[in-house]
């Protein structure tokens, strides 16, 4: 990805080419990325989605990868918690990087909203590896979904989401409505709504349309209120509730 | 079997948990407190412990969801009854001592109900709000359930989690409401739009 991109991208350029899928920190291209390692990581997974993250021991992991034990303290000297880490990279990047495939081709923001939103449902839902810890052993991921750590997992996601939405919102307003937009799919995702399947396309299009639209049209009025006089775009209006007469004051 | 006596055992039962958390507390721990015979306990919680815990769990959201009335009494619209309430039920998460507690030492047995287990949770809050929706009116189209679902997710995600959200600051709670949990679903308008019913 070119400085050039990442610049335009940052200016919030309404202009700006495809956004680029935003490399999160610490993960992407690195000299590390060894066969080796990779096999690892792999072998790794398949034994937490039939086992879990407790049971595996290094042992384990080396016999699946197909290597000895002592090639995988090689590669990680940490041991099982590192590998545990890497998986857990690995896995994000993944998820990351096929949302922003769909993200990146979609040319509204309701379509990268419903698209992102989808998509990761989808693909969160069908992770062998995840379900059989949500299921077994909830404890180790339930931290992660309240309180102190969901932190960390907020500004983790929404720092992927917002660079596509600042195609269409300025700088605080993405950081904001990515946020947002996390905690939504969060939400319905770890405890299943009747109202509205995340991964039917179409519910989620309603879900986003009825209550995520508004929300940033107010987010964004009070932003344009804040900078007073600065035009919305057009896009907003075509599905509006709210009156078009006059300007805003 | 008198109501009474079933609180006197749950108090008792909390009395526990507070002073040697949720794994150590038994029926018998409790019956002692309670100063009633472990077979009594029994008859009022045939369940035993699970039971006895959930109805502690019930005795405080009811607790809780009673003083948050009165917090927001008095409020003439929904946005305040949100504006108003939103503070109040941070703090009292973050105040109450026994929950942070649990919370922090044996996060197991509580996590679940306020994370993927938190349907009950969020059938409490929207019936909680859904009679002042109803009062201020739905936006076109929006189903009530719907949108007190939704705004109780919202709520409950916040409240447990603020993020970047600093709820000592009436501005930033009013925008809060208004963009991430009204706007949808009642059309609450921006400071100085006109709202549509």
């Amino acid at each position: 990805m070119g400085a050039t991109q990442l610049a335009l991208l940052e200016g919030g350029g309404r202009s700006a080419p495809v956004p680029v899928p935003v490399p999160v920190a610490g993960v992407g291209a690195r000299a590390d990325r060894t066969p080796q390692r990779v096999r690892i990581v792999d072998a790794a997974l398949r034994c937490v989605a039939s086992q879990g993250t407790s049971r595996p021991t290094v042992d384990d992991v080396a016999r699946t990868a197909g290597c000895s034990r002592a090639t995988v303290y090689r590669v990680f000297p940490g041991g099982k918690e590192a590998i545990l880490a890497a998986v857990v990279e690995t896995e994000t990047a993944r998820l990351f990087s096929s949302l922003g495939v769909s993200m990146g081709e979609a040319t509204s923001l309701e379509d990268v909203l419903v698209s992102g939103i989808v998509d990761a449902a989808g693909t969160i839902a069908a992770h062998e590896a995840l379900s059989y810890v949500l299921a077994n052993e909830p404890e180790v991921l339930l931290p992660h979904l309240a309180f102190d750590h969901m932190d960390g997992l907020l500004e983790t996601a929404s720092a992927f989401a917002a660079p596509f939405l600042r195609r269409w919102l300025a700088g605080e307003d993405a950081e904001r409505v990515a946020q947002w937009t996390v905690r939504i799919v969060i939400s319905y995702l770890s405890c299943p709504s009747e109202h509205f399947d995340l991964a039917d396309r179409v519910a989620v299009r309603r879900l986003v349309r009825t209550f995520v639209m508004p929300g940033i049209e107010a987010l964004r009025v009070d932003s344009a209120d804040a900078l007073s006089n600065v035009p919305l775009a057009a896009e907003f209006f075509e599905r509006s509730t709210l009156s078009n007469e006059g300007r805003i004051s | 079997m008198d109501i009474a006596t079933r609180q006197r055992i749950v108090e008792a039962t909390y009395t526990c948990v507070a002073r040697w958390g949720l794994a150590k507390t038994t029926v018998e721990d409790a019956a002692r407190e309670a100063g009633l015979s472990r077979a009594t306990v029994y008859r009022y919680f045939p369940g035993g412990r699970e039971e006895l815990i959930n109805a502690v769990v019930s005795w405080q959201y009811q607790a809780f969801f009673i003083r948050l009335y009165e917090e927001v009494s008095g409020a003439t619209s929904i946005e305040e009854v949100l504006e108003r309430g939103l503070p109040f039920a941070r703090r009292s998460l973050v105040e109450h001592e026994v929950l942070q507690m649990v919370l922090r030492t044996e996060p197991d047995v509580l996590l679940p109900k306020l994370t993927v287990e938190s349907n009950r949770t969020f059938g409490m809050i929207s019936s909680f709000l859904e009679p002042y929706l109803r009062e201020h009116g739905l936006a076109q189209g929006v189903d009530v359930h719907e949108a007190a679902d939704f705004l109780a997710r919202m709520i409950l995600s916040h409240i447990a989690t603020p993020g970047r959200w600093d709820f000592d600051d009436p501005a930033q709670v009013s925008q809060l409401v208004r963009a991430e949990m009204l706007a949808g679903a009642t059309g609450i308008p921006g400071p100085d739009r006109p709202g549509v019913r």
